[in-house]
C-alpha cells in the first residue's frame, strides 16, 4: 500500500506542473481555435529567461515569476500580431504550420543566445522533500503544484470575474455578437495569447528548477501537452486539468507496476480509450462553457 | 570580303583568347583546390545531443588549426566542412550523401553518437570511404561486416566499464556491494555498457535486484528511485546520456536515497555541465568511465590542451578530445600511406596499426572496434580525477558517493 500511495503523490505532483503547462495552450485554443505548436518552445524560453535572472541577478526563480511573466506576455502580444493573428481564421492545421515555425524560430534564436547546451538552475529547496510517515513529497514539486492551483485559481477569475473575461467569453461564443455588442473581438485575442504565454512564466520557472533544459526540449513538451489537451477536451481548461491529473498519474503508475519504458505508451493508450469512447475528449461536450461558465 | 575576314581573324583571335583565359582559370582554380584537403562531416549542433556535438565539432576545429599550423596534411591545408543534423537519423544520411556527392569532401570524419553512426557509417561504407568515429561505441555499430569503420576510442560499450567492474569485484568482502540496480536509458550506447558491467558483476555473486529501461522522454526519476529503493540495492549502476543522469541523482537527492557506489555512464562526463546540474556536493564519488583526462601524459595532449584553450577557453570537455583523436587517426593513416586517393590502403593500414592519440595508444579489430580498455574517473570534491587503470590514475584515493574514502 505505501508504495501505491506515494506512486499517487509523485503522479498527483508531476500532474499538477503538466497542468500549469497545459493551461495556457487549452486557453488559446478555446478562444481563438488556434493550435500553437510553439506552446514548449515559449515554455523553454521563460525557463532560459528565468536561468538568466538568477544566473545574473541570483534571483530565486519563485521570484522572478513575475517579471518573466510580463516579458512573456509582450513576447506573446508581439508573436500574435507579427504572425498568429494572420492565420487565426484559417483553418486550424494552418495555425499548426504557422506556430511550428514560430517553435523553429524560437529554438534558433535560443539556441544563438543561450548556446545548444544544457542549462541546470539550482536552489537551496532543489534536493529538499518533506517526509511525512513512510511518505516523501519533493518540495520543489509541491511548490509547483501550489503555483499551477494559484495560476489556474487567477485565470478563472480573470475568466468569469473582469470585463476581459466577458470579452474573452463573448468572442469564443459567438465572434459576430461579441463585435456587434462593441467588443473589439481582434484586442481580445491579442491579449488572450498574450494571457496563454504569460502563464508560462511560472511554467518556465518551475521547468528551469526541476530538470535540466536546453532549446531542443520544447519537442518533448509539445509532445505531451498535446496528448493532456486532447485529452481533456481541446479548449477546456477543467478538462486540461483533469488530462493533466491522470497523464501524470499514469506515467507514474506504468513506472512503478508495469516499467519504466511504458510511462510513454500508457497515457496514449488511456486517450485512446477515453477518444474511442467521447471524441470530444473528457470535458469537450463543454468546450466553449467551460471557458465561458 | 577583306574587311570579313578580318572581322573572323578578330573574333577566332578572342575565341582562343577566351578559351585560353577561361582554361587558365580553371587550371588555376583546380590547383587550388588541389591545396586543400575537404573533410566533411556531420554533427548534432542542434537537438537532443547538441551538447556532444558541438564539442566534439570544437575538437575537429581544434585539430585542423594545429595541422595547419604545422604545415598541413600531405603539406596541404586541411579544411573542414561541418553539417547540421540536428540530431536527427535521417538528417545524417542526407548529410553524408551531400558531403560525398555534392561538395566532394576527400576525407570524412564521424558524428556524435551511436544513434547517429549507426545510419552515416553505412554510407560511407557503401561509398568505400573509411569512416572514423569519436563515438560510435555500440556493439551494434560492428556486426554489419563494415571494412571501412574505425571506432576512435579505447572500446565499445559493453566493454566501457570493465576496469570499473573487476574493481568493485576485487573489493574486500566487507566493503564489496551485494546487490546492484541497472536502471538504463534506452540508447544504443548506453545498454550495452550496463550489460557489459552486470555480466561481469553477476558472474561475481553479486546480485542484480532492479533493471529496468527508460525511454529518452523519462524527465522525473522519483517513481524509479522509489523502486530502487524498495529494492534495497547497496550500489547503483546507470547507463546514461546527460539529462537523466542528472535527474536520476536528483531524484536520489530527493528520496535520501545514498547507496554507497554509484556508477553513471556519459553523464559525469561533461564537466562543468555535470557539476552545475547536480552540484560538487552531490557529483562527489560519482563514477565513470572516461576516454581522456585533462591531466593525460598521452602524446600531444598538452598542446591540444593549450590549443583549445585559446581557441575556446576553459579546459576540453571529453568529447572534443574525442574529436580531436579521431582527426588523429586519420590524419595518422594518410600520412602513412602517403596518399589520399586509396580509401582501401588507409583501412588497411590502420587495421594493421597502432596510432598514438592524445586518448593513448589506439588499435583496433578487424570489424573497426578498438581493443583496449576504457580510465576510470570519479569526481573527487569538484574535480574529475582518473582512479583505475592505477598506472593512469591522477589520484590514490577513491571514495564513496557522497561519502568518505574506501
Amino acid at each position: 500500500m505505501i508504495p501505491f500511495i506515494q506512486t499517487l503523490i509523485f503522479g498527483v505532483l508531476v500532474g499538477a506542473v503538466y497542468a500549469l503547462m497545459a493551461s495556457g495552450l487549452t486557453l488559446v485554443f478555446g478562444v481563438m481555435r488556434v493550435i500553437n505548436i510553439a506552446h514548449g518552445a515559449f515554455a523553454v524560453f521563460a525557463a532560459f529567461l528565468t536561468w538568466t535572472l538568477w544566473q545574473t541577478l541570483g534571483l530565486d526563480p519563485l521570484l522572478s515569476i513575475p517579471i518573466v511573466a510580463i516579458v512573456m506576455f509582450g513576447l506573446g502580444w508581439a508573436v500574435y500580431q507579427a504572425a498568429v493573428r494572420h492565420v487565426r481564421n484559417s483553418h486550424v492545421s494552418m495555425t499548426v504550420l504557422v506556430t511550428f515555425g514560430i517553435a523553429l524560430v524560437l529554438e534558433g534564436v535560443m539556441g544563438f543566445v543561450w548556446g545548444n547546451v544544457s542549462h541546470s538552475v539550482r536552489t537551496d529547496y532543489s534536493a529538499a522533500s518533506i517526509p511525512i510517515g513512510p511518505f516523501y513529497i519533493p518540495l520543489v514539486q509541491l511548490i509547483s503544484a501550489g503555483i499551477a492551483v494559484a495560476v489556474l485559481v487567477v485565470l478563472y477569475l480573470v475568466l468569469n470575474r473582469t470585463w476581459l473575461g466577458r470579452a474573452i467569453r463573448a468572442a469564443s461564443v459567438n465572434e459576430s455578437g461579441a463585435l456587434l455588442v462593441g467588443v473589439s473581438v481582434a484586442a481580445v485575442a491579442a491579449l488572450t495569447f498574450a494571457i496563454g504565454i504569460s502563464t508560462l512564466g511560472a511554467g518556465g520557472a518551475m521547468i528551469s528548477v526541476l530538470n535540466p533544459f536546453l532549446p531542443g526540449s520544447h519537442y518533448q513538451w509539445i509532445a505531451r501537452l498535446l496528448a493532456i489537451v486532447v485529452l481533456g477536451g481541446l479548449g477546456s481548461l477543467p478538462g486540461a486539468v483533469i488530462g493533466a491529473l491522470i497523464i501524470g498519474v499514469a506515467e507514474m503508475f506504468a513506472t512503478t507496476y508495469i516499467g519504466s519504458a511504458w510511462p510513454v505508451a500508457v497515457p496514449f493508450l488511456i486517450i485512446f480509450v477515453v477518444l474511442i469512447v467521447r471524441p470530444q475528449g473528457i470535458m469537450g461536450t463543454r468546450l466553449r462553457e467551460d471557458l465561458v461558465a | 570580303m577583306r574587311r570579313s575576314t578580318a572581322l573572323r581573324a578578330i573574333a577566332s583571335t578572342a575565341g582562343l583568347l577566351s578559351v585560353v583565359l577561361v582554361t587558365s582559370a580553371c587550371t588555376a582554380d583546380s590547383s587550388s583546390e588541389a591545396d586543400t584537403i575537404t573533410i566533411g562531416a556531420s554533427l548534432p549542433l542542434t537537438g537532443e545531443f547538441s551538447q556532444g556535438g558541438l564539442d566534439t565539432q570544437q575538437g575537429y576545429e581544434t585539430w585542423v588549426a594545429m595541422t595547419n599550423e604545422a604545415g598541413g596534411l600531405l603539406g596541404s591545408d586541411v579544411e573542414i566542412i561541418v553539417k547540421d543534423d540536428a540530431t536527427n537519423q535521417n538528417t545524417v544520411v542526407t548529410n553524408y550523401n551531400n558531403l560525398i556527392s555534392e561538395e566532394g569532401v576527400d576525407l570524412l570524419l564521424g558524428s556524435q553518437s551511436s544513434l547517429l553512426n549507426i545510419p552515416a557509417s553505412a554510407v560511407a561504407e557503401r561509398n568505400k570511404m573509411v569512416f572514423v568515429c569519436p563515438s560510435c561505441g555500440s556493439p551494434d555499430m560492428y556486426n554489419r561486416g563494415f571494412e571501412y569503420i574505425f571506432f576512435s576510442q579505447q572500446a565499445i560499450a559493453t566493454s566501457q566499464a570493465r576496469v570499473f567492474a573487476e574493481w568493485i569485484v576485487d573489493l574486500p568482502e566487507d566493503q564489496r556491494p551485494a546487490t546492484v540496480a541497472y536502471p538504463t536509458l534506452d540508447d544504443p550506447f548506453a545498454g550495452p555498457v550496463a550489460e557489459g558491467a552486470e555480466k561481469i558483476l553477476s558472474a561475481a555473486g553479486i546480485k542484480t535486484v532492479y533493471k529496468d529501461i527508460y525511454p529518452s522522454t523519462t524527465k522525473n526519476f522519483d517513481a524509479i528511485v522509489a523502486a530502487i529503493k524498495d529494492s534495497g540495492a547497496e550500489m547503483i549502476f546507470q547507463g546514461s546520456q546527460f539529462e537523466d543522469g542528472v535527474n536520476m541523482i536528483r531524484s536520489l537527492n530527493l528520496a535520501n536515497l545514498e547507496p554507497a557506489i554509484l556508477y553513471q555512464s556519459s553523464a559525469p562526463t561533461y564537466g562543468q555541465q555535470f557539476l552545475d546540474g547536480v552540484g560538487a556536493e552531490n557529483a562527489h564519488g560519482v563514477f565513470f568511465s572516461s576516454s581522456y583526462n585533462v591531466l593525460a601524459k598521452t602524446p600531444g595532449n598538452p598542446e591540444f590542451v593549450a590549443k583549445y584553450e585559446e581557441l575556446f577557453g576553459g579546459e576540453p570537455p571529453e568529447d572534443a578530445a574525442d574529436g580531436f583523436a579521431a582527426a588523429e587517426v586519420l590524419a595518422a593513416a594518410v600520412e602513412a600511406v602517403g596518399s589520399i586517393d586509396d580509401q582501401k590502403a588507409l583501412a588497411d593500414w590502420l587495421h594493421a596499426n597502432e596510432v598514438p592519440t592524445i586518448l593513448g595508444s589506439l588499435s583496433w579489430n578487424e570489424d573497426g572496434s578498438p581493443t583496449g580498455d576504457f580510465l576510470v574517473g570519479q569526481w573527487q570534491e569538484g574535480v574529475s580525477h582518473v582512479v583505475l587503470p592505477t598506472e593512469a590514475a591522477t589520484t590514490s584515493t577513491v571514495y564513496r558517493w557522497r561519502g568518505d574514502a574506501f
